[in-house]
């Protein structure tokens, strides 16, 4: 027992002693919201930079609509003659230099709603957009202008209705909370993703942390002075911890983060308060509001116990055979013939986990939930959609069971694996050694 | 007394034998050679003295009682292929690897200083092992087989990688280890060093024992009635039939002659100092690699 406790202590301390761990640790919040932002920030790149004009020709044979189209810094628009004699490609012809594509309006446009777009390159989807827009909004006066009314214009923006929908729930003293099955879907998905990388990168972690130690023959030291278990179950919970360590630090780093934000106005001061502020608010203001109430109203002590308890589960499970694995293998390179089984079904999980957020409930969501294999991703999902508490007992014991049992396998493997040099193994010379 | 007695042990891998029934008895204090050519079983047979994998049938006694699993800590391996954790510094590694072995840890901070401090390692003590030469690290794996004082020490290949003058050190050391009281298994290629160090050997080939008892002895039983002749001038040794050949040499300083069947020394010296005159006869008894190679070719 003392020597478990001083290999997990030294495989702990070798990986958050590294200046990496610490900087990665520290990073990799950043950047991911960076990766958030990245396609915004594109976009905008993309809109300040792109200084093409589009210039449209527009042949109004309905003598009515021409001046629907306004320009603006991205498009210019000019009015043309051109009876139906002339072919519209032979217009473009003599006009190539200063057109880039040309619009013709029929003469029953406000019946058949539709008008034709002629250029050489294919026109992108904003552009089609826009044009859609101008037309859309003068053909629709001009309809409502041809009912004589004057005051049907009012009347048809009156009649204008969006429905709000408020969901509450009840907590178990009745006291009403806001909740939002969008957050709840974003907080589940988002939590999946966290486990899947965490198993994924923590797993390969081991593996490469097993085949060094098989590479530079250190191995052979060290199970001369204690038992191929008590290493890799070492090594398993000492890198393991190291993960929970780092997910420590961001939450940490989240609520300076939060309280930052709330320091700086965004949001309101307490959560609590947010849903008495949100009935008062202008409609803007208590969208930020309700949110906050909204993420307030889940119950993040269970969601975060959970959490922990699935991504343990499932973290020994992958971790112990990413272990296994790793022990027959003399390089990191020839790795992949069996590293690739074990992130296909992560992904298999991921996928089934994003495919559940639709329907947290449904067939699908339950199986994939209680299913080992899958149910560390999976139920994250659904966890913010309160499960039947046999559910999760069921998939909680059904995961630490099958973790364990992975846990031994692997063992019988890694010990026989990690004195074994030379050639590749085939995972039928594997089976073998379990027996 | 023995301090270890290796009984009839088998070890199968996967339909290959890698030890037929291995008998294997070293002395308390003593420095004993386990030899054999590349894949006859010796390390295999480490492996299960050190309790890394298990005999498939066969015992494996330790001061005459059956090994038990925490009697790892009282033995120092070093493995043919050296291994230490690259990343860390000396220091860690060696007390980490000391702790393994069941050495608190002042302990082994307060040994682990001294032992640099002999190897000349002392300042280097917080670098990284891969900053250090192939010679220092081979230090370094040295003192973490020996640092918590075993009374059991296996040594495989011990001088590979040193230079003469690290390897005479070695030799030091590993002597003062055996004056201390420490048990010595020794298996090695080398046979220059088993006739200088080894006190009795055990020869392994194909999985079995081919060969064993003391090197004095051993060397008696391989001896082959060579002598190297000396006399005086220029004078020219010719064979004689009926009593000796002479066998050209290139590595001795004289004429060797091989004594024919049943003839004793006193009548070839006899016959010797009619026709010249002798200064000197010296047997010349068979090296231990002359005996390995005879040994292992012959089966």
């Amino acid at each position: 027992m003392n020597k478990l406790k001083l290999i997990i202590q030294h495989e702990y301390m070798t990986i958050v002693g590294k200046k990496s761990f610490i900087i990665m640790t520290i990073l990799i919040p950043f950047l991911l919201i960076l990766l958030m932002f990245f396609p915004i920030l594109l976009k905008y790149i993309n809109d300040k930079t792109d200084s093409s004009e589009m210039r449209v020709a527009v042949i109004d044979r309905s003598h009515n609509y021409g001046g629907a189209f306004k320009d603006n810094g991205r498009y210019r628009f000019e009015l043309m003659e051109g009876d139906s004699m002339n072919k519209t490609y032979d217009i473009y012809k003599k006009a190539a230099d200063r057109v880039d594509a040309i619009m013709v309006i029929p003469t029953d446009v406000l019946e058949s709603q539709q008008v034709e777009l002629f250029s050489e390159k294919t026109l992108d989807e904003s552009t089609v957009m826009y044009l859609n827009q101008c037309l859309t909004d003068t053909l629709s006066k001009a309809k409502i202008a041809s009912f004589h009314d004057p005051d049907l214009a009012d009347k048809i923006a009156q009649s204008q209705v969006d429905v709000v929908i408020k969901s509450k729930k009840w907590n178990e003293n009745g006291e009403e909370q806001e909740q939002s099955a969008t957050i709840a879907s974003v907080i589940g998905i988002v939590l999946a993703f966290l486990t899947y990388t965490f198993v994924l990168s923590y797993g390969a972690m081991i593996m490469n942390s097993v085949v060094e130690e098989k590479t530079n023959r250190i191995v052979e030291v060290i199970v001369s002075s204690c038992r191929p278990m008590e290493l890799m179950m070492g090594k398993i919970i000492g890198v393991g911890l190291v993960g929970l360590t780092q997910f420590a630090i961001w939450v940490v780093l989240m609520g300076i983060a939060m309280g930052v934000l709330g320091f700086m106005g965004v949001g309101s001061d307490t959560a609590s308060q947010a849903s008495t502020v949100a009935m008062n608010m202008p409609e803007t203001e208590s969208t930020a509001a309700s949110l906050m109430a909204a993420i307030a109203g889940i119950n993040w002590f269970s969601l975060l116990g959970n959490f922990i308890l699935y991504f343990v589960g499932g973290y020994l499970l992958y971790a112990s055979l990413f272990a296994g694995f790793g022990s027959a293998v003399d390089q990191a390179s020839d790795s992949s013939q069996f590293t690739m089984p074990i992130i296909l079904i992560m992904m298999v999980a991921l996928y089934a986990g994003i495919g559940c957020m639709s329907n947290p409930n449904g067939p699908m969501a339950v199986w994939c939930s209680i299913i080992p294999f899958t149910s560390p991703v999976v139920m994250m999902v659904r966890l913010p959609f309160d499960v039947p508490w046999w559910q999760l007992l069921l998939s909680i014991v059904l995961l630490f069971g099958t973790a364990l049992g992975c846990i031994w396998l692997s063992a019988r493997i890694y010990r026989t694996g990690i004195l074994l040099y030379g050639k590749k193994r085939s995972f039928k010379e594997i089976i073998k050694w379990i027996r | 007394m023995n301090f270890i007695d290796v009984n009839s042990v088998v070890k199968q891998y996967d339909g290959h034998l890698a030890l037929d029934h291995v008998d294997l008895h070293v002395p308390q204090g003593c420095i004993y050679g386990l030899l054999g050519p590349n894949g006859a079983g010796k390390t295999s047979l480490i492996r299960i003295i050190n309790r890394i994998t298990r005999a498939d049938s066969g015992t494996v006694l330790l001061n005459g009682r059956e090994m038990r699993q925490d009697d790892i800590a009282n033995i120092g391996y070093l493995p043919e292929e050296r291994g230490l954790y690259k990343k860390i510094k000396v220091a860690d590694e060696i007390v980490y690897l000391a702790r393994l072995k069941g050495m608190p840890k002042a302990l082994a901070v307060s040994e682990m200083e001294k032992w640099l401090e002999r190897f000349d390692l002392t300042e280097w003590r917080d670098r990284k092992v891969e900053e250090l030469s192939k010679g220092m690290q081979q230090k370094v794996q040295f003192i973490t087989t020996v640092i918590h004082r075993p009374q059991l020490l296996i040594f495989d290949e011990p001088f590979s990688g040193f230079d003469p003058v690290n390897a005479e050190q070695l030799k030091r050391e590993i002597m003062q280890l055996r004056d201390e009281g420490a048990t010595i298994l020794f298996s090695t290629h080398n046979m220059a060093s088993v006739e200088e160090i080894c006190e009795q050997i055990t020869l392994i080939n194909h999985a079995r024992v081919v060969l064993e008892g003391s090197v004095a002895h051993i060397k008696q039983q391989h001896k082959q009635n060579l002598f190297v002749v000396n006399v005086a001038g220029d004078e020219k040794v010719e064979p004689q039939q009926g009593l000796f050949d002479v066998v050209p040499s290139d590595d001795v300083r004289g004429t060797l002659i091989k004594l024919k069947a049943g003839v004793t020394l006193h009548d070839a010296i006899a016959h010797l100092n009619e026709r010249h005159s002798l200064t000197g006869i010296t047997e010349k008894l068979p090296s231990m690699n002359e005996i390995f190679i005879e040994t292992v070719q012959n089966k």
